[in-house]
């Protein structure tokens, strides 16, 4: 009983007192912002650069080639710091924006690697039986590989989209107050640190398993036509 | 109809083709047939340009295919084709494999496509897949399919790469009846294959290809009773 009592001597202090269960959500919700926002637009940058490098033009291959090693090749925090302090330091500019901007160039190098392998994954001979018909080349990609390629990236992609929000953990380095840092911030009020972080790993479990759920109810769906 | 003057097909070393002559007339029915590797395939891919030449000319109804002055994808609505492993869009209902393409490049309304498809699909007998998708059906039908989608573009010339390889042999049939059955209405064809009784049956004049270039072309008859040519008598010799 003792135990159980000072586990919730803990949860009051620490989630309870001051109303912290708001700054929690608060920092959920900066979390989620960046995080579903850097999405959408690394989608968008994926989806270029993938197009890019499979262009049949040597510069646009070229550059989305070095843009998508640079990227993979160093890491999210550095790349944070380095456009936060480099490249925005002497701009009056919101620093979730430099954050959404950070994430959404990081997370747009792996969203067109993954775009480009769900689109090679197609039977090259689907893209002939199109252009055999007379389709020319966006009308085959747009009616007859898109749609085969999608089913093929939207499990690896649910995976970039839950790596991205546990990644943006890191915009606290900037000071950010996003989950990762209020949780933090409420170990040094409490000098607590098991509750506040165990607290805040729970919330993130219960986004990324939410979205696990809901990618594969969809998959389930995409997958109708691939029933015997 | 269709005029191949000097083709020639290399990819990076490999000489695939080194010069093939042929003028095809409209209703002529040709079977080409030859060893693997000759280049009866790739012949057949570039006469659409699915493989691109590196030399020589193509002729089609008047225009030259492999000129960058021609739109190909017109030239294509026009020249149908059928794979070997059919390549039916699994994504898409029979109906909707048919209907995508004529509906696509507004050369029919919806309705219209779908009603020349179904009309279609009863003349083979599977009207009453329509509305499954193609996994769900036998490799003999998806062949017989895929020449219903290709024929759905009302082509004026038909080209058939080895479209009975894949099958399982009680269903190589069913397709080379269809076949028979569009040459019987006067299609045009290109067909590469091993059915060597198809050749015989139904060929206006059958070619045997080999290290890249026609080494013999003659009429069934004399094809398969008079070989002149020793590669081919040694061919024929194998596979009859």
């Amino acid at each position: 009983m003792e135990f159980f009592g000072s586990i919730w001597d803990s949860f009051y202090q620490n989630v309870i007192y001051e109303q912290r269960w708001l700054f929690l959500l608060k920092g959920l919700g900066t979390t989620l912002l960046i995080s579903l926002v850097s999405i959408m637009f690394s989608t968008i940058i994926g989806t270029f650069m993938a197009f890019m490098k499979m262009s049949k033009y040597k510069v646009l291959r070229a550059i989305a080639v070095t843009y998508i090693n640079i990227i993979r090749g160093t890491p999210v925090v550095t790349q944070l710091l380095l456009i936060y302090f480099g490249i925005f330091g002497s701009v009056d500019i919101s620093k979730i924006a430099v954050a959404i901007f950070a994430f959404s160039i990081n997370s747009g190098a792996y969203v067109a690697e993954i775009i480009r392998a769900g689109i090679n994954a197609v039977d090259p001979g689907q893209m002939e039986a199109g252009r055999s018909l007379g389709l020319n080349k966006v009308q085959t990609m747009a009616k007859i590989i898109l749609p085969q390629a999608i089913k093929k990236i939207l499990p690896t992609y649910t995976s970039e989209f839950i790596v991205l929000i546990k990644e943006t953990a890191i915009v606290g380095y900037i000071a950010i107050e996003d989950l990762t840092k209020v949780g933090d911030i409420i170990r040094s009020r409490t000098f607590d640190a098991f509750m506040p972080y165990i607290i805040v790993a729970l919330m993130y479990f219960v986004v990324t398993y939410a979205l696990t759920k809901l990618f594969g109810i969809l998959e389930r769906r995409l997958a109708k036509s691939d029933r015997g | 109809m269709i005029e191949v003057k000097d083709l020639k097909k290399s990819f990076e070393k490999l000489d695939v083709l080194k010069g093939v002559n042929i003028k095809i007339e409209k209703g002529e029915k040709i079977v080409v047939i030859g060893p693997s590797g000759s280049g009866k395939s790739t012949f057949l891919r570039c006469l659409n340009m699915l493989e691109i030449p590196t030399g020589g000319e193509i002729w089609f109804e008047g225009e030259q295919v492999n000129s960058k002055k021609t739109d190909i994808n017109r030239i294509r609505q026009k020249m149908g084709m059928v794979f070997q492993h059919f390549n039916l869009f699994p994504h898409l209902t029979v109906l909707q494999n048919i209907t995508l393409a004529p509906v696509q490049l507004k050369l029919q309304t919806k309705e219209e496509a779908e009603a020349n498809a179904m009309s279609l699909l009863e003349r083979i007998g599977l009207a009453d897949k329509a509305d499954i998708y193609p996994n769900m059906i036998s490799g003999g039908q998806k062949q017989r399919i895929a020449i219903v989608r290709a024929l759905a573009m009302k082509p004026d010339v038909m080209l058939f790469d080895e479209p009975t390889s894949a099958l399982d042999p009680e269903m190589v049939g069913e397709v080379l009846n269809l076949m028979k059955e569009l040459a019987e209405d006067g299609m045009t064809m290109v067909c590469v294959t091993h059915e060597m009784g198809f050749a015989r049956e139904v060929a206006t004049r059958v070619i045997f290809m080999d290290e890249g270039v026609i080494q013999e072309e003659n009429n069934p008859k004399d094809f398969f009773e008079n070989p002149r040519n020793p590669r081919l008598q040694e061919f024929l010799s194998k596979v009859l």
